[in-house]
């Protein structure tokens, strides 16, 4: 618990650092390209597009899902899979890459993978800004229910920032745990309703495991702030319950692990 | 005079493994596979405020891994350092990132030494002044010669202001005016009463800048005191090494690696 406390603390404490050094990540990355930060949106967006391709206007030949065309409904949900794939997969390895860079100075370690998330955060409020004009001009216009939006975007930061601290600290002691991360996440993507709507295809107890997942929650999410106008916080309380105390007994594993092994990172790089 | 460093005891071992096999073998039986290697073996000394001391020694004697678990950067396996101020290790090269311009790593690199943004401010002018580069500042680090990349990592280093200084091969940087200037100033820090542990080959640096003198044999201290007597010792040393057949050396270093193997503590049993 106490080691809980000292990462809240750090963070807080390190708030202008994250940013700069997010905004420097930012430039580092995109420095050789002549398109830059653009490419942070293009990429995500021609896959989008290849998505509603196949699955979109190839399988499903254009069915609405809970009254919405499946490509607005796929896009909702999506853009939050595009940050958080990223900064779980960037993040974790983050204390493996950016050791040596800061070894020698007094630098708080655990800021490392929280900066690298706040650089695909910037991009992700690009494409949620993006996404917003393509549906406003579509006919869903901004809402009350926008509100909604900026926390479960926040519950997206914090559960990349949770899982990221402890992946980030067992990835420096077993390498190996990148590529566990990696392949977890590849299933999650597809067990989550981000691509395809299982209502009514799955036995009602296996669907509500799936619901256990995270993501679910964000994706739905997403879309009752952005398309169906619902306040999904309060109609699924017990689910906003579950992921906050999911995301609290994470943050504690992994601060506790973080704590434990720092000072041990050297031997382990 | 108080004394500012003692190193009570310090050693740090390191698993030595020969195959990928030997250290999956080593973790499921701790202790089984794999050999030890003390790469500092229970060195003990106390070091008083205002001293300068110069850790010499061939090469793979366990100098630099000494200044780094003074500097808080390697823990030590058993043993313990006891500091009274702040430790800072100056590292040139670390921290800077070759994307960056000059003036963009100033920032990034103070980031990195937890300044705030007023001392980055405050500071930036100072390092582009001592830095040399003129306009070369505003152009990405990838297009510096090693010699103005070590200019800009050491002017933006000593702007830290610690009370204990470690310095590794830090003063050879850049051309003859540059390191003079940099001897300078770590001269400045030396009339101001700093306790300063400086790792060096260039032994005329070493007894101009130094007072005292811990000399580093297979990871253990050969011989502590005053500059003038063991560098004396050292330089003797030196010249007796320099005399012997290359066997003669060769089994000399053996000697040193058995020793290491087991420890001091086995020895003496």
């Amino acid at each position: 618990m106490k080691a809980f406390i000292n990462i809240i603390k750090e963070q807080v404490n390190s708030f202008y650092m994250i940013q700069r050094l997010a905004k420097f990540q930012l430039k580092i990355d995109n420095q050789n390209n002549y398109l830059g930060f653009f490419w942070e949106i293009l990429n995500p967006a021609i896959q989008m597009a290849m998505y509603w391709f196949v699955f979109g206007f190839g399988i499903r030949g254009s069915a609405k899902i809970d009254n919405v065309p499946y490509v607005y409904w796929m896009l909702a949900g999506i853009s939050m899979w595009f940050f958080i794939n990223k900064a779980i997969l960037n993040g974790s390895k983050a204390i493996y890459q950016k050791y040596s860079m800061v070894a020698k100075m007094n630098f708080p370690l655990s800021v490392l993978p929280s900066y690298i998330i706040t650089g695909k955060f910037y991009g992700h409020l690009a494409l949620v800004g993006i996404i917003m004009v393509v549906f406003w001009i579509s006919g869903y216009y901004p809402s009350i229910y926008y509100i909604q939006l900026i926390y479960f975007m926040a519950m997206s930061y914090l559960l990349a920032f949770s899982i990221t601290l402890l992946t980030s600290t067992l990835t420096v002691v077993v390498r190996d745990v990148q590529m566990i991360v990696q392949s977890v996440l590849q299933a999650m993507f597809f067990l989550s309703p981000i691509l395809w709507d299982r209502t009514g295809k799955m036995p009602e107890w296996i669907q509500e495991i799936l619901r256990l997942n995270p993501f679910h929650y964000l994706a739905e999410g997403y879309r009752a702030s952005l398309l169906k106008n619902e306040w999904y916080i309060v109609a699924e309380w017990q689910l906003t319950l579950y992921n906050w105390g999911l995301i609290i007994f994470l943050l504690i594993i992994g601060s506790s692990a973080h704590y434990k092994f720092r000072n041990r990172f050297s031997d382990f790089i | 005079m108080a004394e500012s460093v003692i190193i009570k005891n310090v050693t740090k071992k390191y698993r030595m493994y020969k195959s990928k096999k030997e250290q999956i073998g080593d973790l499921l039986f701790p202790g089984k596979m794999g050999s030890d290697f003390n790469a500092i073996d229970g060195i003990s000394f106390a070091v008083e405020a205002g001293d300068v001391v110069g850790l010499v020694g061939i090469n793979g004697s366990g100098k630099s891994t000494l200044s780094n678990i003074i500097g808080g950067i390697v823990p030590p396996s058993s043993g313990e350092i006891i500091a009274k101020g702040e430790v800072n290790v100056i590292a040139i090269n670390a921290g800077l990132n070759n994307q960056l311009t000059g003036i963009e790593n100033i920032e990034f690199k103070c980031l990195l030494m937890g300044y705030s943004k007023e001392k980055i401010a405050e500071v930036t002018p100072q390092i582009v002044e001592f830095s040399e580069l003129g306009d070369f500042i505003y152009q990405p680090v990838k297009k510096y010669s090693s010699g103005m990349k070590s200019k800009l990592g050491f002017a933006i280093s000593v702007t830290a202001d610690p009370d204990i200084i470690i310095i590794d091969e830090a003063l050879s940087v850049g051309d003859q005016t540059f390191a003079d200037k940099s001897l300078a100033k770590m001269n400045e820090y030396k009339n101001r009463g700093k306790t300063i542990f400086f790792v060096s080959h260039n032994l005329s640096q070493v007894r101009n800048f130094c007072n005292k003198i811990a000399w580093i044999e297979g990871g253990q201290l050969r011989e502590y005191g005053p500059t003038n007597i063991v560098m004396k010792n050292y330089n003797n040393f030196i010249k007796q090494y320099h005399k012997l057949s290359y066997e003669e050396q060769k089994a000399f270093q053996k000697k040193l690696a058995d020793r290491r193997k087991y420890g001091k503590a086995k020895v003496k049993k």
